[in-house]
């Protein structure tokens, strides 16, 4: 099937403009303008689930869940709250964290994270070299080593704070600042305007 | 009461990034409703959460652009909520389809009105109903592991989309948007090869089974006069691969 091309940075401004455009299609029944969308953000959707669940075949299956959920509430899309990346990549993620929540024995997960954890980008996919990759690991480096940990555990291995603070051994509200604190230092960082 | 909410707006990073339990989440976007403060940072934290997932982008197998698209032809759409009401975050169940043994998957569709719904087939007759094995038919070939899709704009208006599965040589085509005609009337769904065309009936419903398609076939879609014709005699209004 033709799609037209649309590898743009999905931070572009006008890209955006395009999604939440699209979407707005896409609440009205269009096929073709889902096409653009699943073309801007199935790759991201299937990154994100794959650092969460880590198995292929799992993450494939979750990841077409989020991209027909997309389709299935576009109408619920509101463009004055965020944009379409925001959130459907939200969707993405929560979905992702409730599949690892509702099977895994999570005592053996937190034994497994207890060992090196590999980067965020070692699965076994090549991550698309882009330049948000390259941007958010500049800024990852510019937060405290507590504040990387914590965030990493809880938005790439999908643990949640009283998880992350039994793993790293400290209180349930030194995760909760280090998590807030860490990502509004991130938001900073990369400006975020799209 | 101020310990609490600040106990509550530390929150923020950890709701964003999925790490607090069910009871917690619903907890706080109870609070959020009611703390503008919280929402404008939830809101912003939530845009640097989504470029982690930009920032770790793969390309998913190929296989999945055709599942997906072939599974929203059969998956009903939410309407959009009424005007002036608060939104809220809420939970959607997943539509699970895709996984299932096929076998499983055509039964559970044919079952129930998945498949009607699926095809935008929401308005059947109870004659259209009771036409079980077409609604089975439909169901077996959107379901079909190699189910492709194309979808195009009319030139009279409305869209027609085909999903054809080659492995069993059918497809569905489907329609939406379509202007009305006067009784006289009707849409006529062709079979184009370059042997010629023929008939795969007349587009009562909204959607229609071609039997016997082959590769490097077309579909077409004409307005004839009512009662259909055996070859076609106007410009077909669009025309499909399959």
């Amino acid at each position: 099937m033709s799609r037209p091309d649309i590898r743009q940075p999905a931070s572009a401004p006008d890209c955006e403009l395009d999604l939440a455009a699209q979407l707005a299609l896409v609440a009205r029944g269009d096929h073709r303008a889902f096409e653009l969308v699943y073309g801007e953000l199935a790759g991201p959707v299937y990154g994100v689930v794959r650092q969460v669940l880590r198995d292929p075949a799992q993450s494939e299956e979750v990841a077409q869940e989020v991209l027909l959920e997309i389709w299935r509430t576009a109408s619920r899309f509101d463009p004055a709250r965020g944009s379409g990346a925001a959130w459907a990549l939200t969707i993405a993620h929560r979905r992702a964290v409730d599949r690892v929540r509702s099977e895994t024995a999570s005592s053996r997960r937190e034994q497994k994270a207890a060992e090196p954890q590999p980067a965020e980008d070692d699965v076994a996919e090549v991550v698309e070299a882009t330049l948000e990759h390259q941007r958010v690991r500049r800024c990852m480096s510019g937060l405290t080593e507590p504040q990387r940990e914590s965030i990493k555990l809880a938005y790439y291995s999908g643990y949640s704070y009283p998880q992350v603070a039994r793993l790293l051994g400290v209180a349930l509200g030194t995760v909760k600042t280090r998590i807030r604190d860490g990502l509004i230092r991130m938001r900073d960082c990369m400006e975020v305007t799209w | 009461m101020k310990v609490i909410r600040d106990d509550l707006h530390v929150l923020t990073g950890s709701y964003v990034l999925d790490a607090i339990s069910e009871a917690e989440r619903e907890e706080f976007e109870r609070h959020l409703q009611n703390c503008p403060t919280c929402d404008a940072e939830v809101r912003g934290l939530r845009e640097t959460a989504a470029r982690f997932a930009l920032a770790c982008a793969v390309t998913p197998p190929a296989r999945m652009e055709q599942q997906v698209l072939a599974a929203t032809y059969r998956t009903r759409q939410l309407p959009p909520l009424p005007a002036g009401r608060p939104r809220r975050e809420r939970r959607v169940h997943a539509v699970r389809v895709l996984h299932l043994p096929r076998r499983v998957a055509v039964l559970a569709a044919a079952a129930s009105v998945a498949a009607a719904v699926a095809l935008g087939i929401t308005q059947l007759s109870a004659q259209h109903q009771l036409d079980h094995a077409r609604d089975t038919a439909i169901a077996r070939v959107v379901t079909a592991p190699d189910a492709r899709v194309e979808a195009v704009r009319t030139s009279a208006g409305g869209n027609v989309t085909v999903v054809t599965s080659a492995a069993l040589r059918e497809a569905v085509v489907s329609t939406s948007g379509m202007a009305s005609l006067p009784s006289s009337r009707v849409y006529q769904v062709w079979v184009m090869s370059p042997s010629g065309a023929r008939s795969a009936g007349l587009m009562h419903g909204s959607s229609l089974l071609a039997s016997s398609v082959r590769p490097g076939d077309r579909i077409g879609i004409t307005v004839e006069p009512a009662g259909g014709t055996s070859k076609p005699t106007t410009t077909p209004i669009a025309v499909l691969p399959v």
